[in-house]
């Protein structure tokens, strides 16, 4: 074991918690049992991890074993950092039969063609999902462990879910990706978020969905009547046509965890009065952010409970219906920046 | 959309309709529970809304309209005035009254409290601190509704709405600085 190695090894030690540690020691299958029980979990962890490593020292341990374990660890806790989305466009006829190993073999082949010092190693996830995660290097340096990209895709499915890509290797990757899973192209969904399994549901459709119906009995069914006969509430139809209302627009059920929706406006700056803000022709650039920890779950109650109007603004309801927050609103058209009603 | 009038409909015997409107939907649950439970000789039908107006089909008598108002939000004060508009004039005639929780705590604005009270004094309504967390608030303040109830119901026999508010009525007094005294 090199220096290197040893520096990733202790600084993926760092990073898993303490009561976690023993259980992905384990799920890495790279300690025998016997070494295993030699190591002492109570002890301090910068003592945990000396005996680790010459431990690892004594198995004759590479960086390949050591990324192992921190691609075990991420799989168990995806919500480390922020994923973004892509979505692979045009599929080519070779697309719907790709099989693992072959996509497998043909990313790495068109990564390593693309950049001479990049190691790529992927693990295959229970649920059928790849992981691979990319550690880059330069032309004259060695790849970078420390700060490593990770990717999630499920095959037969055009989403690829990235995180901790920097600008400059995002040509590469979505360049190999393109060519490896037999695809036209590739773009940006605009969504993005700590939880995986959220962002898969939402765009895979994969939580449960209300659609409009014209008698909806199951939801008068579901309202909790009142303890007394005595006790009416007055506004119970209303009640019910915003649940309704809001299920239909964010789903009901656990909802995707998604924590920010951020809606850029180019929009003119539209007032009552005479200001002089309202008379400028340029756009008025604004961000407006929301943020929570579970924004949909938030944006519904805000809904059913009458705090926003009840048919939900399609600027919000866009975030489920499209599957994606980030937002660009602009005027439509140049000339027609009066008309209410922005462009998504 | 028309007002709320409180002689539109004829009264039924031995029945008392009370309206709690919040725009919370915290409190009115509890009060409405405790104020069905307290009382056994009246039927008493509790009527829940956010705020006013009502749906135009199927409005019921009202014997009283209680305003429920939580000091610690602005917006709670904001939909009571809103609501307010709703009503026909002949309803402050004894037969509106405010609750107001958390007056105790005193990191709120004193303004909404002073504000509110300006309010129920130029309607001529009662208004009534509330204790909403614990139970016993709960209770007194069930009991002291239904007092006002059974008056504004005229199911008490030589009382009127009108002759209670003028009792009970909230009342400002003039001093420009009275706030500051306690």
């Amino acid at each position: 074991m090199d220096d290197s190695t040893k520096q990733v090894l202790r600084q993926i030690i760092r990073r898993i918690p303490l009561n976690k540690l023993q259980n992905m020691l384990s799920k890495w299958e790279h300690l025998s049992k016997k070494q295993l029980r030699s190591l002492e979990f109570t002890q301090p962890k910068w003592l945990l991890c000396d005996n680790l490593l010459s431990i690892c020292e004594e198995n004759d341990l590479s960086m390949k074993h050591v990324t192992e374990l921190e691609i075990i660890y991420r799989i168990d806790h995806p919500a480390q950092g922020s994923w973004n989305v892509c979505q692979l466009i045009d599929p080519e006829e070779e697309a719907v039969t790709a099989d693992l190993l072959h996509f497998k073999q043909l990313f790495k082949a068109h990564l390593r063609g693309l950049i001479s010092h990049v190691s790529v190693k992927t693990k295959k996830h229970e649920d059928g999902a790849i992981w691979i995660r990319i550690a880059w290097g330069d032309n004259f340096t060695q790849p970078n462990h420390l700060k490593p990209t990770y990717v999630v895709h499920h095959l037969q499915t055009p989403y690829v879910f990235v995180s901790g890509l920097t600008m400059k290797h995002k040509p590469l990757l979505h360049q190999a990706l393109v060519l490896s899973a037999h695809y036209g192209g590739i773009k940006d969904v605009h969504l993005s978020g700590r939880c995986l399994t959220a962002l898969r549901d939402l765009l895979m459709r994969q939580y449960k969905q209300v659609f409009p119906v014209k008698h909806p009995r199951l939801l008068l069914e579901r309202s909790p009547l009142p303890s007394n006969p005595n006790i009416q509430m007055e506004h119970a139809k209303h009640a019910e046509n915003r649940l309704q209302m809001a299920a239909e627009a964010f789903g009901e059920g656990i909802l995707p965890k998604l924590e920010t929706a951020v809606y850029k406006l180019e929009t003119r700056f539209r007032e009552n009065g005479n200001g002089m803000l309202g008379r400028r022709e340029e756009p008025f650039r604004g961000v407006v952010k929301f943020a929570s920890s579970n924004l949909l779950e938030s944006l519904k109650y805000c809904v059913s409970s009458g705090m926003a109007s009840a048919p939900v603004t399609p600027l919000l309801s866009s975030i489920t219906q499209k599957g994606r927050n980030y937002f660009v609103i602009t005027d439509k058209g140049p000339g027609a920046s009066h008309t209410p009603g922005p462009n998504i | 959309m028309s007002l709320l009038k409180p002689l539109n409909k004829l009264p039924e015997l031995n029945t008392a309709n009370v309206l709690l409107v919040e725009n919370e939907e915290l409190f009115q649950k509890k009060l409405a529970d405790a104020i069905v439970l307290l009382e056994n000789n009246v039927n008493v039908i509790v009527r829940l809304a956010r705020s006013l107006p009502l749906p135009l089909e199927s409005r019921p008598r009202i014997d009283l309209v209680v305003f429920i108002v939580h000091l610690n939000s602005e917006q709670s004060l904001l939909s009571a005035e809103a609501s307010l508009k709703h009503l026909d004039s002949s309803y402050f005639l004894g037969k509106v009254c405010f609750l107001v929780t958390g007056a105790r705590c005193g990191t709120l604005p004193y303004e909404r409290l002073t504000s509110l009270k300006k309010l129920a004094a130029t309607l001529n309504s009662p208004l009534l601190m509330t204790e909403d967390r614990t139970t016993e608030g709960v209770n007194t303040v069930a009991q002291r509704v239904l007092a006002v109830l059974r008056v504004a119901a005229g199911l008490v026999p030589m009382a009127t709405g009108l002759y209670l508010s003028s009792l009970t009525r909230c009342t400002v007094p003039t001093d420009p600085d009275w706030q500051n005294q306690d």
